[in-house]
């Protein structure tokens, strides 16, 4: 921190003012003068530990020294408070090495010296020995006894520090250098402790002369050289801070005594700064000397200028510069207290002076670190001084737009001269000499005005203090104004008002927006005039006869305007609440409706010429923009909240370890709206071809609410926003922000489409039917030519026509429909009969990919046949079902068998079979002795819907295939021997017989020898004890006797009744070993069974029942 | 006795504005704005200032040569602000920190009516009579 002491010195020297402790020099004086100057100024190079009384805390201190010869005249009496102007420190120095010398002259003289001190009790003495140190004697013996061992044992026995020797620092040798060392810091501390006693004792006077302060008497100045002297004597220890302090205190006082001055009494001695002022020196920072008799002002200064060096050199620039200001208001305030008169504007201009010579110091300390420290406080500087200067040219004349009358010219002559003089360097005029020639020149004056505001300004702008800067700007703006510049006034109060707005002040606003306005008007820049007049007539905050002015003024100037302006809403009309009153989604070419309420805060009605609210086709969803499901936004919703001030969203974070112990927890908030601001949002422009209009143009707005409809026919699909409102007041386009957060609405369209149904019915096959083919329009036009094509699979026709042959393709003309309009057209289709699976592919003009329509035809009947056996006697029966809704009437039905005649048994030849019910028809094949085994079958039948149509032929094909009988089977239940009856739970006899047809009446089929029976008893009626199946073999040659096989099987009946006989099924037998055992394979090694087709075997005793009683017992005997 | 006072919210938008000359008002709006600064930059998180986050009051904004502008802020931003004629003297530190409490008192029970919107500026004549006397040193 005192890294600047080395100059202090010189500081106060240049003064005159030496604060050095003086120290007195006895004994050979040319011994001393020759180690004098080194000793002088070695002693400040090195700190020294200050331990001080009252608990302060020790500090390391620097201490000069001011050498004089030794006076017995000037020694300072005892008690005497001013130690610090009286020698306090004596030395005697001897260059004397000889004892014998030292006996006889040094002893005697340093005993007188010490008589002297010693009267008057002053207890800080050295004495020195030099020693010539040369080669030689370090070579001899050390002598017993030395000069200073003698001294010491003289005078200083218990003060052993009180003598010293020191080597002859003529050469530099290291062991000088040490010897010298040493004395340097023994005098050092000795010197210090002396010092440092004074300082106590001055300190202590201080005290007493400040108690006495309301003494009558008293002298302030007086007092205050003591306590200056105090602080110099700090000073030049080094401890600038403490004289800080002591000027401090010297501040306050003086200030408590002026505030006081009104009501105490006895504080008369002020009245000796109640001259008038005569003369406003500026102030200056450089080392000075206080007059005897100062103006409160040179007081002040030179208070300010000493607080000012001390802060300096503590490097304490933005102390300083935050000191100036408050000091500046002081001295004004004690000026008025004291009522100091002063020839006007000689108080601006010491203020503007004095303000100056700090800024000008401020400027010196150009380091980075620096300069941001003190900004803070010298913006206000800046702004003060530029504040002053104005006052003076407003004084003086020197405002633009003006001449100094001569009156003022007079003044300035004054001003000038109550300056005095203080020149600075050629190339940086002093403020006085920067102050004289801005008072003499309007242009200068000017100049310096501007160029101390944008300082301001931009100093402000730099600590961040925008509001500020806005002040300056305005109090700018206004002098801009008088020198014409309108534009850059404009420019400063158009900034003013947005910081303004933006803290929501809207009063300040609206009060700059008129000044806004008269600067606009002077431009003659109607637009932004009209602009301006618009804005002032809609601030609430104005008077109501003010805004009714301006408002008039607009509309006088709207008129005047030849081409629109657009112009936003600001505050002037204020969109409330917006109502989508159609439905969200809207039909093309159907009504979009929308309901506004409008605040307008213009002070009479105003004529809109044009209303609407802009929409905004929308491809997309934007991610940043808040979208508002639903149909209404209320004021709430449409209430800017700033991101700033929202609630964030907070959510807990808890992380775990692996072993789902709990490592951290935390909060964690995602700042999700932390982008800029737009200071000017992007011009969007508006499509006013697309935008809900008010529908009654031209409407009135009336001054507060108004709600408005609007609506528009929506022509084309997609998705809109309600973007901004626009209201054109004659050439006058008002445009609202965009609505946030977005509304959307959408506009969707149907398209036509086109259907193929089928009626209730299922669709028969072979029969014309008739399906829906509809047409619908969705909610646009169809080119009335354009074509619908219908292409069918093979083996389906239709016709849309109704007199047209059925055809494979069809072409239809869409023809002339309405939107939205539905046509059912009758499409006659036609499948071919026996076929199922058919699709319809239509291609329509406004969809490129054709639409398939599947169909399924089931024919309109559906047949059975069986073939039934009576020995040998074959009937076919086919068993027809109807499917067909409608009634079908059934004709001439015919069976042809091939080769085999057939009679006919039970065929109606005309019948109406109806949906659902089934017909049945039989025939008996002839016997013929027909070799094939198997015989191609034809059924068919003459059919048609209605009594009108003609018949068409159904046919129905199969195969009558082994149709002759083989074996015939029966059985016969008989009770055992004994019974009478077969009962229930008793064991009967079932005698099956099996006769080979073949055998008796033909040869062929000898290969089924074979034959497999088994009993197929269903079990809760019969139980088939012992075996239930066996093998028969029929001989190699087929007698009539063993044609017959007969097998008895033992079964019981279960319940008594009527009961069906137990079924016997045969099948073929073939034996594993068969005659093809050159197939050999696995599947050939076990013996198969083969069923009989159902021509092949007749059972005699199918449908026989027996009667069987039930079980004897007691309550029913037999 | 104060010249004005001034709540100002969270926003910096002006809550209440009162002064004992009214025809003054607009010129102490300018200064309470500029205030506003200062305030901003002393509430500034990042300022190096040790003071104790539970003092509300603010000490001395700055001085101009006619007032000196004193500032007070609540937890929850809301700031009041006091003008002072700078040739008043008998105010001290203390005086004008009382002033403050009393105010925010005042302030607080303001808030409670239920019929008052917070964020609102404040229109109630008792409210506004009962400032007045604070800052004139009636009560």
């Amino acid at each position: 921190m005192n890294g600047t002491v080395d100059e202090e010195p010189n500081n106060l020297a240049q003064l005159g003012i030496d604060r050095r402790p003086i120290v007195t020099c006895a004994g050979e004086l040319e011994v001393f003068s020759t180690v004098e100057e080194n000793l002088s100024n070695a002693l400040p190079k090195d700190t020294c530990e200050w331990r001080r009384s009252l608990g302060r805390p020790i500090k390391n201190v620097h201490v000069g020294a001011n050498f004089v010869p030794f006076n017995v005249q000037s020694l300072p009496k005892c008690s005497q408070w001013d130690l610090i102007r009286q020698p306090l420190f004596h030395t005697y120095w001897t260059e004397c090495t000889d004892v014998d010398t030292y006996k006889n002259t040094i002893r005697e003289d340093i005993e007188a010296w010490l008589k002297e001190l010693n009267s008057r009790e002053i207890t800080d003495w050295l004495i020195v020995v030099v020693e010539n140190y040369d080669g030689k004697r370090t070579k001899q013996l050390i002598p017993r006894t030395t000069v200073l061992d003698k001294i010491r044992a003289d005078f200083a026995v218990k003060q052993g520090d009180r003598c010293i020797s020191v080597i002859n620092p003529g050469r530099a040798e290291s062991k000088t250098a040490e010897s010298w060392r040493g004395l340097v810091s023994r005098v050092r501390h000795l010197l210090l402790v002396a010092y440092a006693r004074a300082v106590t004792r001055l300190e202590e006077h201080v005290r007493q002369q400040r108690e006495r302060r309301n003494e009558p008497g008293w002298n302030f100045m007086k007092y205050f050289m003591l306590q200056e002297e105090l602080a110099q004597v700090l000073e030049m220890l080094g401890l600038n801070d403490e004289a800080l302090v002591q000027y401090d205190e010297l501040d306050a006082l003086f200030s408590q005594f002026v505030a006081n001055f009104t009501t105490c009494d006895n504080l008369k001695w002020l009245s000796q700064f109640q001259r008038p002022l005569d003369q406003w020196h500026g102030l200056r920072l450089k080392p000075s000397l206080v007059e005897d008799t100062p103006s409160l002002l040179e007081l002040r200064a030179y208070i300010f200028a000493r607080q000012s060096r001390m802060l300096l050199l503590t490097n304490k620039v933005w102390e300083m510069a935050s000191r100036c200001l408050p000091f500046l208001h002081t001295c004004v305030r004690e000026l008025a207290i004291l009522e100091i008169t002063a020839p006007p504007g000689a108080v601006w201009c010491w203020l503007f002076l004095a303000s100056m010579e700090v800024l000008q110091v401020c400027d010196k300390f150009n380091q980075a670190d620096q300069v941001e420290e003190y900004s803070l406080h010298t913006a206000a500087l800046w702004e003060y001084a530029s504040q002053k200067l104005r006052n003076l040219g407003e004084l003086c004349g020197l405002m633009p737009q003006g001449a100094p009358t001569s009156e003022q010219l007079h003044v300035v002559v004054s001003l000038s001269a109550g300056m005095g003089d203080n020149p600075g360097p050629l190339n940086s005029p002093s403020p006085t000499d920067r102050l004289k020639e801005a008072l003499c020149s309007q242009d200068v004056f000017i100049k310096s005005y501007l160029e101390l505001a944008e300082l301001a300004m931009g100093t402000f702008k730099h600590v961040g203090r925008l509001r500020m800067a806005r002040l300056v700007g305005q109090e700018v703006a206004t002098f801009y104004l008088l020198l014409g510049e309108t534009q850059k006034a404009a420019a400063f109060l158009g900034d003013a008002i947005r910081t303004f707005e933006s803290d929501g002040w809207h009063e300040l606003a609206a009060q700059t927006q008129l000044c806004l306005a008269d600067c606009h008007k002077k431009a003659e820049d109607s637009q932004k005039y009209i602009k301006a007049c618009a804005a002032v007539s809609a601030a609430v905050e104005i008077d109501t006869l003010i805004r009714w002015s301006y408002f008039d003024e607009m509309t006088k100037h709207l008129v005047k305007l030849d081409k629109p302006m657009e112009l936003a809403f600001n505050d002037m009309l204020r969109i409330n609440s917006v109502a989508i009153t159609s439905d969200l989604i809207v039909m093309q070419d159907c009504k979009m409706e929308v309901e506004l309420a409008i605040e307008s805060n213009f002070p009479k009605e105003i004529v809109c010429t044009y209303f609407a609210v802009c929409l905004e086709r929308e491809e997309k969803p934007k991610s940043n923009v808040r979208y508002h499901s639903g149909k209404l936004l209320t004021k709430k919703d449409l209430k800017w909240q700033d991101p700033l001030l929202q609630r964030l969203r907070i959510k807990r974070t808890l992380n775990y370890k692996q072993d789902k112990q709990l490592a951290t927890s935390g909060i964690a908030s995602k700042l999700t709206q932390l982008h800029r601001k737009d200071s000017a949002p992007a011009r969007s422009r508006t499509d006013l071809s697309a935008a809900l209009e008010a529908e009654k143009l031209p409407l009135l707005l009336t001054p507060g609410l108004n709600v408005l409809k609007l609506s528009k026919k929506a022509t084309d699909v997609g998705k809109y926003c309600l973007d901004a409102a626009i209201i054109h007041v004659d050439k006058l386009q008002l445009k609202s922000p965009p609505i946030l957060p977005r509304l959307t609405l959408e506009v969707q369209e149907e398209s036509p489409s086109i259907r193929l149904y089928k009626r209730p019915a299922p669709l028969l096959s072979g029969i014309e039917q008739v399906m829906n083919l509809i047409l619908t329009i969705g909610s646009y036009l169809i080119e009335p030519k354009s074509i619908i094509k219908l292409t069918a699979s093979t083996g389906l026709t239709f016709q849309i026509q109704p007199e047209e042959a059925l055809t494979n393709n069809l072409e239809i003309e869409v023809g002339d429909k309405a939107t939205f309009s539905s046509t059912k057209m009758p499409l006659r289709v036609l499948a071919d009969l026996l076929t199922r699976d058919h699709q319809v592919t239509i291609h329509v003009p406004w969809v490129p990919k054709p639409i398939v329509v599947p169909l399924n035809f089931s024919p309109p009947m559906s047949t059975t046949w069986r073939l039934f056996t009576v020995d040998y006697r074959k009937f076919v029966q086919v068993n027809v079902v109807g499917h067909c809704v409608d009634n079908l009437i059934v004709h001439e039905p015919d069976l042809n068998v091939k080769s085999i005649p057939v009679s006919t048994k039970h065929c109606d030849s005309s019948l109406i079979i109806s949906n659902g019910l089934s017909y049945s028809f039989l025939w008996e094949l002839a016997h013929t002795n027909v070799a094939a085994n198997s015989a191609k079958a034809e059924f068919s039948v003459q059919y048609k819907l209605t009594e009108n149509d003609c018949y068409k032929s159904y046919q129905y094909y199969f195969d009558v295939t082994d149709f002759k009988t083989l074996y015939a089977l029966d059985a016969v239940v008989e009770p055992a021997k004994g019974n009478e009856f077969c009962r229930v739970g008793v064991v009967c006899h079932l005698h099956l017989t099996i006769s080979n047809m073949v055998a008796v009446h033909g040869k062929e089929n000898a290969d089924i020898r074979s034959v497999m029976y088994e009993v197929l008893a269903e079990q809760s009626v019969w139980a088939v004890c012992g075996r239930t199946a066996g093998v028969i073999s029929f001989g190699g040659i087929l007698e009539e006797e063993n044609a017959v096989q007969r097998v008895v099987l033992d079964v019981m009946p279960l319940t008594s009744g009527f009961l069906p006989l137990p079924l016997v099924r045969i099948s073929k037998y073939i034996p594993a070993d068969t005659l093809h055992s050159e197939k050999t394979s696995a599947s050939d090694t076990h013996p198969r069974l083969e069923p009989f087709t159902s021509g092949q075997v007749y059972n005699k005793s199918k449908g026989k029942q027996l009667h069987v009683i039930a079980a004897a017992s007691e309550t029913n005997p037999l | 006795m104060a010249v004005c006072a001034a709540i100002v919210g969270k926003d910096n938008s002006p809550k209440f504005f009162c002064c004992v000359n009214p025809d003054e008002e607009l010129a102490f709006q300018f200064k309470v704005l500029s205030s506003l600064d200062i305030i901003e930059e002393k509430l500034n998180p990042t300022n190096k200032s040790a003071s104790d986050n539970r003092e509300l009051y603010l000490g001395q904004l700055y001085s101009l040569e006619t007032c000196k502008i004193y500032g007070y802020v609540t937890n929850t931003k809301i700031k009041f602000i006091i003008v002072v004629d700078s040739t008043n003297m008998a105010l001290r530190d203390n005086e004008i920190r009382s002033m403050f409490r009393r105010m925010h008192s005042e302030y607080a029970d303001m808030v409670s009516n239920p019929f008052y919107i917070p964020g609102e500026a404040i229109t109630s004549k008792m409210f506004d009579a009962n400032i007045k006397s604070i800052i004139t040193g009636t009560v």
